[in-house]
């Protein structure tokens, strides 16, 4: 009979065995019904759980991947900036001790263009004559002296730097605080050269290089650079001196305008690191290494040299280009 | 060859409601397209399929669901039977009646879920038609239209066609 009745009607059949069973489980009992749900889970339906679970997780890995991934970016974005603004903090400290140092001289403006060329001689800050500024002003940074107002606007002023053939110096340099001229000069490798020092003077390599404030603009006592090579001219009276600048003239993004009440009195520098020389010069002569210090600033010119010092800080005759 | 298939779709299926629902919900309400599987499956295989794959499916989903066991499985058992038996001889590969079917099928499962799981209560019935099951079936009906035409737009093949 039940041949017959699967025969003629096996969907109908069929329905109402699935009914009567689907029945038939709703009606059990709650206890029954966790031990049936736990039979078919764990006996019939445990190849489909394997696959179903396997494929469950690969989706779920993938997804999470996805989050993750994007949670990555995010994280590197966030921590570009963060380094990026860690990096500015110290150089911003740096200026707000000096500027605090020296309240009343130092405007700090930020750096908003470069020169077109590869060296770099030109920049320009964003103070102008409506801050203060004026032309032939020092520029400087924590680490030395940068260069000089050129050209004020309202609101925006060029600065020509240290490697400007415009920008000459008035300098001191080594323990005997000898005075001369510090001038870019272009050639096969652009050089700052320490032009008038005689060849009896006693300058080493590595001896700092500070402004000696005869010139009228720089003020005294900033630090320009250190001694980086010295040879004697062919004709055996002076001695070349090259200088490397103590600014890195290639990643300015913020300095300081000093606008002196009284030239005299130079911004106070961040202690230098003493060289071999001076570290010799010191145990040599205990008196100079307490009066001198850590920052190395010459407090006095040589007489002699002043004049000649006092023609480099002025502005040249052919003005810049 | 067939059966094989049928079980492989249905796993994929599983899969997809089991991961992709939730993060496809729309302000809560999420597809079930198991029911939509049983009712496809009942519409293109005949009566005896579509009886077997709702219980199976039912069955697998009363194992996870909050209700009494075999309330999907009775649910979805009838809306298989009857999903085959009155789209015999249903235009299939029209879109407006593939959409009022799929949408009338999904309404009688919901009528028969929901009704039996309120007990008689008339109220929380309506209310879980309406704010449930209503949105759902809709939800439901237009995201199978859309994988059925898109799948039958990459394999140039009628998923549901005419002939029985």
């Amino acid at each position: 009979m039940f041949r017959l009745l699967f025969a003629r009607r096996a969907d109908w059949a069929a329905f109402t065995i699935a009914c009567v069973l689907s029945l038939t489980l709703m009606l059990l009992g709650r206890g029954e019904q966790a031990r049936a749900a736990w039979f078919i889970q764990n006996t019939l339906l445990a190849p489909a759980n394997v696959v179903v679970g396997w494929g469950d997780r690969a989706v779920s890995v993938y997804w999470e991947n996805q989050k993750l991934r994007k949670r990555l970016a995010q994280i590197q974005v966030e921590a570009d900036r963060m380094r990026e603004e860690h990096l500015e903090n110290a150089r911003l400290r740096r200026l707000l001790a000096m500027s605090q140092d020296n309240p009343s001289d130092l405007a700090a403006a930020r750096v908003i263009a470069r020169s077109l060329d590869r060296l770099g001689g030109s920049m320009t800050i964003d103070k102008g004559f409506a801050d203060g500024v004026t032309e032939n002003r020092a520029v400087i940074t924590p680490d030395g002296l940068v260069g000089r107002v050129e050209r004020v606007t309202p609101h925006e002023s060029r600065v020509l730097t240290l490697l400007h053939r415009d920008c000459a110096v008035a300098v001191r340099v080594g323990k005997d605080r000898v005075d001369g001229v510090l001038e870019w000069e272009f050639g096969e490798r652009p050089v700052l050269n320490l032009l008038y020092v005689s060849s009896q003077e006693d300058v080493k390599r590595g001896d700092w290089v500070v402004t000696s404030g005869l010139g009228g603009i720089f003020p005294e006592g900033i630090r320009v650079g250190k001694v980086t090579r010295v040879g004697v001219a062919e004709n055996g009276l002076m001695k070349e001196v090259q200088v490397g600048p103590a600014v890195n003239f290639r990643n300015l993004e913020e300095v300081l305008v000093y606008l002196p009440a009284d030239l005299s009195r130079g911004p106070r520098m961040p202690a230098l690191a003493p060289t071999e020389a001076d570290s010799a010069a010191l145990h040599a002569r205990p008196d100079f290494a307490r009066a001198a210090g850590p920052a190395l600033a010459a407090p006095t010119a040589r007489p002699a040299q002043a004049p000649r010092a006092a023609a480099a800080d002025s502005v040249q005759p052919g003005g810049s280009r | 060859m067939k059966g094989i298939r049928d079980v492989a779709v249905l796993i994929v299926v599983l899969i997809l409601q089991s991961t992709i629902v939730d993060r496809i919900a729309i302000a809560g309400i999420r597809p079930d397209l198991l029911v939509a599987f049983v009712i496809y499956f009942g519409w293109i295989r005949g009566p005896v399929p579509g009886v077997v794959a709702g219980f199976t499916v039912g069955l697998i989903q009363d194992l996870d669901a909050p209700g009494p066991l075999g309330l999907n499985a009775l649910s979805k058992t009838v809306v298989g039977f009857i999903a085959a038996k009155a789209g015999y001889r249903v235009h299939r590969s029209n879109v407006g009646v593939r959409f009022f079917f799929f949408l009338l099928a999904m309404l009688v499962h919901d009528v028969l879920y929901f009704g039996v799981y309120a007990a008689g209560d008339l109220a929380a019935m309506a209310r879980q038609f309406l704010f449930v099951a209503m949105p759902s079936a809709l939800y439901t009906t237009i995201l199978v239209l859309l994988l059925l035409k898109t799948v039958e737009s990459v394999s140039k093949t009628l998923l549901l066609t005419d002939e029985a």
